[in-house]
């Protein structure tokens, strides 16, 4: 009796509004709400449903990425270390240990006269011994020498404030023609072989980042394949009921943004672990050598790019299994 | 309602499953067909769920010819239709209500709605008090009853059933028929494809009688059988 009447009421329905089921704009935005909110619910649940596997993919997608993401954070903390010596660009040249004190003031008028340098300062020998008899510790073992064996020095400092490298070595060469100089180097020799080197560190953080970017997406995708796999039938009655590709696909594309995203995090807090673990360690060790150098952690925007990177990749990773997988699903 | 116009179906295997079908069922009728297996009843059935396409001629709904749906208009087209398979097709890890919830659910219909429809479907097919159970837990002739509330939630106007009574004792089964009747007596088209000869000729309706691939008894209601 009750059946007949659901039916009538139907009919009367259908008439009134023209085809079988339609919902108007706002209670049709609202349903759809609650249905994306139902929907990453479900997806939750169902990763929640089976804690070792999601334990084990979330922790593998975790170290996957956080390999690179620790590179990269320590190849900016490299690159932060060189570019606070950046202004320190300076050249000395190194004169002959028999240069009379005419001869010094005749370098100097020469070397100031070279365009590219703005100041010149010497020190002398004695000047020399003396800074370093103050910095090094070695004073009463300095006093025992019979003759200072230090040459006089002149510092250039160039015009430009960090030189191009082929310009400060042409600078170099010119100070090393200056007769009784005998020998001119550029004290940024070493931070021009840092800035290489953490560019070499750029480069393999980003080969890195690319090759395990792309296992991420291989182990999102292999879950969400056996995740399409176990729910065939389920997939094959949505579509035969009327269910739309965009829906039939949808959970299957929140359970891998759902995966990658708690990978990253994973990977967030294995990065911030670490870097705080060997962040005391550093602190320590620059104050040994008088540095105010403090090691950089991920930071909040590090650790919410990480995230952010993991729930793309999540994404992407599902999008290509559904792309791959649901098309072979269909009902017969 | 219904209208086929000269339409046939071959398989890619070279088989015509179905050969120059005439054939029109009208708005609120009720129609069996029958045939051996192979004759063409699910092929037929599946032209009108649109899983298969036909090879030639016109098939018309509600005047509209489906022929050239486009793919992505398929599923706006099924939630049109009511479908019964002959073994359900339940989801056995969600509850009977769940199930009988689908086709709401993929139609984007608000929860309120969903939960008023479900009970009132599955208290048409006398389930109400199951609705928490799982399909698992209930008989052969319950599950069925389950598929058919899933069939009729979103109030169809054309109920299809594949074999609908294929597994149940011809008790249940007459239960089931009369429920279609019901469906029937409230404006539904309602096309039955059955080789359950008795039940059929119980019921006075009308029967299409294929036999490979073509009609051979239009409306006859004796039992015999190619």
């Amino acid at each position: 009796m009750m059946g007949v009447s659901m039916v009538q009421s139907s009919d009367t329905r259908s008439r009134r509004g023209g085809a079988g089921i339609k919902v108007g704009l706002i209670a049709g935005i609202r349903s759809a709400c609650g249905h994306h909110l139902h929907t990453i619910q479900d997806s939750f649940n169902r990763l929640a449903k089976e804690p070792l596997q999601t334990i084990m993919t979330t922790s593998v997608i975790a170290i996957a990425l956080s390999l690179p993401a620790t590179l990269f954070v320590t190849v900016d903390n490299a690159r932060q270390l060189g570019s606070s010596f950046e202004s320190f660009s300076q050249i000395t040249a190194y004169l002959a240990s028999d240069t009379s004190s005419k001869q010094v003031a005749t370098i100097k008028q020469q070397l100031e006269a070279i365009p590219e340098v703005k100041s010149v300062v010497y020190i002398s020998p004695d000047q020399a011994l003396e800074e370093f008899v103050h910095s090094s510790g070695f004073g009463s073992a300095l006093g025992s020498l019979e003759a200072n064996p230090l040459p006089p020095v002149f510092i250039i400092t160039p015009k430009a404030e960090s030189p191009m490298p082929d310009q400060a070595s042409q600078l170099v060469n010119k100070i090393k023609l200056i007769t009784q100089v005998e020998d001119a180097q550029l004290d940024m020799l070493w931070l021009q072989r840092l800035q290489s080197l953490t560019q070499i560190g750029q480069k393999i953080v980003l080969a890195l980042g690319a090759v395990l970017g792309m296992g991420v997406l291989v182990i999102i995708g292999n879950s969400i394949r056996l995740a399409i796999h176990s729910r065939r039938q389920e997939i094959t009655v949505v579509k035969l009921v009327g269910g739309t590709d965009a829906y039939v696909r949808r959970p299957f594309l929140y359970s891998g943004l759902l995966m990658g995203l708690m990978g990253a995090m994973g990977a967030s807090l294995i990065l911030v672990l670490g870097f705080w673990w060997l962040g005391a360690s550093i602190t320590h060790l620059s104050e040994l050598y008088g540095s105010q150098y403090r090691l950089n952690g991920p930071g909040l925007q590090g650790c919410m790019l990480l995230v952010a990177t993991g729930g793309v990749l999540g994404l992407c990773g599902s999008w290509l299994a559904v792309g791959r997988h649901l098309k072979g699903i269909k009902p017969k | 309602m219904i209208y086929f116009d000269n339409l046939s179906k071959r398989y890619p295997g070279g088989d015509e499953a179905l050969s120059n079908i005439n054939l029109q069922i009208n708005a609120g009728e009720l129609a069996f067909l029958t045939g051996h297996s192979g004759a063409g009843k699910s092929t037929l059935l599946k032209l009108l769920m649109l899983l298969e396409r036909p090879s030639a001629g016109t098939l018309l709904i509600n005047g509209k010819n489906i022929n050239r749906l486009a793919n992505s208009k398929i599923p706006s087209y099924r939630r049109q239709l009511g479908v019964v398979f002959q073994d359900h097709q339940l989801l056995m890890d969600r509850s009977v209500f769940d199930n009988v919830a689908l086709p709401l659910q993929v139609a984007g219909q608000p929860r309120k709605e969903i939960g008023r429809r479900v009970r009132a479907a599955l208290d048409g097919v006398g389930l109400l008090s199951k609705e928490r159970h799982s399909p698992m837990m209930l008989s052969g002739g319950e599950q069925q009853r389950v598929g058919i509330a899933r069939a009729v939630v979103h109030k169809p106007r054309i109920l299809l059933a594949d074999e609908p009574t294929g597994n149940l004792d011809p008790a249940l089964s007459a239960e089931i028929m009369a429920l279609f009747r019901r469906f029937q007596d409230v404006g539904v088209t309602v096309l039955i494809a059955t080789h359950d000869i008795d039940l059929i000729n119980r019921m006075k309706n009308r029967i299409i009688r294929l036999h490979q691939g073509m009609v051979v008894d239009d409306g006859g209601i004796d039992g015999s059988i190619f």
